[in-house]
């Protein structure tokens, strides 16, 4: 066994909790996160609204390890995150993807830092999950947002990561296809159950795919509120219609404006 | 910019549409939004094809005055030789028959192949050798900023200076003929690969670097997997610069004596009052060069595709 299949099988396989205590980071004189705390179980989806500009982003990149925090601690199942990993799988609202390299190399890339001997079989099924089946040679540029954004989140996904954390990831996409994402995205983690912590700014979005939401304030950037979204597992454009969403969106964006 | 096509899902609400399960199984109308169709290849194939006959207009135009003036007697030969007389002069350098010259005595009928050689080979071992160095101080540059400090104030100074001025230098250390014609090659093509790189390498954007150590890349390994592919279209464009450079500083390195190469006829020419061979020297340059700068962009052409805009 090479040295990076072995550390690659101690990797957990599943999802783990990720925890963050008094998280602060200042750029400058600039204070950005002032005391974030917050805790992602297995397997929840931790969606994290607030404004434009309110440190959302700086606070994934903190729990992703690609920035480090001045203050307070980040852990991964009770581990210390230090630097990035593929552990904390990120995607970003412009994507990931490498440029030079096609769909399929795209996914392939991670398991085979890894040494994996399954790297096929991999990039298959997630080709098949994404619905990109016939475009495996395509480069990212000749595919759709979309398709880009669907990619990227499959590319950190091949490597098993017991932790997802997307920034704003749909949020460049139009209305409709955003709409589709949101449905793709939990039949996804359905069958590939991941801890998720995503931001956004959009209510819709953090209702439709979190199972808890979490308000940020404008920063610097804390938690300052948290809602259960108890709106089952078959969540899709029409939930937009239900009821409890329209009251669940009505009580989150009161929420939201005073906080 | 092709649309989707009925014979893709298409998504309803309610009932008769499919499951989410479907959706996430099936190619979605946005799919095809902007995919790559053999239709679109075609286009862009017609439209090269066009490009391409666009870039003759002016040169054959040109032509057609230089004949128009030449046969109307408006240009002085003795200025500027006529067309077919340089085509004559060229034919009978390309085909002549060989007359073995005395000793001192460059060359001219027949010659082509001896003379090109000499100056290809001139060209492409110091064009070889700058590349490597190009290549390794322009990724140490880009790679690291003690290294962009210690070596980048020297390199900005270095390539301000002419390489006519390298001349004298170069016949000082390598002597007449040879070795200063590789050197002052070497000397004439090493700035723009070693400055493209360099500069090419310190753009990467950071998020392709912090992807890559986020699924698994060592960083040992970073150069190879990340900062060599993505800053390779640039490095082409300094590749493709240095290798033109270089061949148009093979006749100032042909100037310091050797007895073949392009630039050796030219001077010959020069020295017997020969405008039309002159000519046929000047367009063995641009022809050659023009032939090596399409060879270079054909062969990186696959790495680089992906930048295409």
């Amino acid at each position: 066994m090479t040295q990076a299949q072995a550390g690659h099988s101690q990797l957990p396989q599943l999802p783990a909790t990720l925890v963050a205590r008094h998280v602060t980071k200042s750029f400058g004189a600039v204070e950005v996160l002032a005391g974030v705390d917050l805790w992602a179980g297995p397997g929840e989806v931790l969606a994290l609204l607030g404004p434009s500009g309110c440190g959302k982003s700086t606070l994934l990149r903190v729990l992703a390890g690609f920035e480090q925090a001045d203050d307070g601690v980040v852990e991964l199942a009770g581990r210390p995150v230090r630097g990035p990993s593929p552990e904390r799988g990120m995607v970003a609202q412009a994507g990931t993807l490498f440029p030079w390299l096609s769909l399929s190399e795209n996914l392939g890339y991670g398991p085979r830092q890894a040494g994996r001997n399954d790297v096929e079989r991999t990039v298959g099924d997630l080709v098949a999950a994404t619905g990109l089946s016939g475009f495996e040679d395509a480069l990212p540029r000749e595919l759709s947002g979309g398709m880009r954004q669907r990619a990227a989140i499959a590319q950190v996904l091949a490597n098993r990561p017991p932790v997802l954390l997307l920034d704003e990831p749909f949020g460049a996409l139009d209305a409709q296809t955003r709409l589709r994402m949101h449905e793709w995205f939990r039949s996804l983690l359905a069958e590939r159950p991941t801890t998720v912590v995503l931001v956004t700014h959009d209510v819709d979005e953090a209702l439709l795919l979190g199972d808890r939401v979490g308000m940020l304030s404008a920063r610097p950037c804390r938690v300052v509120d948290s809602v259960d979204v108890d709106l089952g597992d078959q969540r899709g454009r029409d939930t937009l219609s239900d009821q409890r969403f329209v009251g669940l969106k009505a009580d989150v964006l009161g929420r939201v404006l005073s906080a | 910019m092709p649309t989707s096509t009925s014979s893709e899902p298409v998504e309803t609400v309610g009932d008769g549409g499919p499951s989410i399960a479907e959706v996430a199984l099936e190619p979605s109308p946005d799919i095809a939004a902007d995919a790559v169709t053999p239709a679109g290849g075609r286009r862009s194939a017609r439209s090269r094809r066009r490009r391409r006959a666009l870039g003759l207009v002016v040169p054959v135009f040109l032509l057609g005055v230089w004949w128009l003036c030449s046969a109307r007697g408006i240009i002085s030969t003795k200025l500027l030789p006529t067309p077919w007389k340089v085509a004559e002069a060229a034919w009978d350098f390309v085909a002549g028959s060989r007359v073995d010259s005395l000793a001192g005595v460059v060359p001219f009928s027949g010659a082509a192949p001896e003379h090109l050689s000499a100056s290809i080979l001139r060209w492409l071992s110091g064009y070889g050798i700058a590349v490597v160095v190009g290549l390794t101080i322009g990724l140490g540059i880009g790679l690291s900023r003690l290294v962009a400090d210690l070596v980048d104030p020297l390199v900005q100074a270095l390539r301000a200076i002419p390489i006519f001025a390298w001349l004298p230098l170069a016949l000082v250390w390598f002597g007449l003929g040879e070795g200063a014609a590789r050197y002052l090659v070497f000397i004439g093509a090493v700035s723009p690969i070693l400055i493209a790189t360099a500069d090419s390498v310190s753009r990467v954007p950071a998020s392709y670097v912090e992807t890559a150590l986020m699924l698994g890349t060592r960083r040992r390994a970073l150069p190879r997997r990340v900062y060599l592919p993505a800053a390779l279209p640039g490095i082409v464009t300094g590749l493709r610069l240095g290798l033109t450079l270089g061949w148009m500083s093979v006749i100032v390195g042909e100037l310091t004596g050797t007895q073949t190469g392009i630039g050796a006829m030219m001077n010959a020419a020069r020295e017997g009052g020969r405008l039309d061979q002159i000519l046929v020297g000047m367009l063995c340059f641009a022809v050659v060069g023009l032939l090596g700068d399409i060879l270079l962009r054909a062969a990186s052409r696959p790495f680089v595709a992906w930048s295409d805009r």
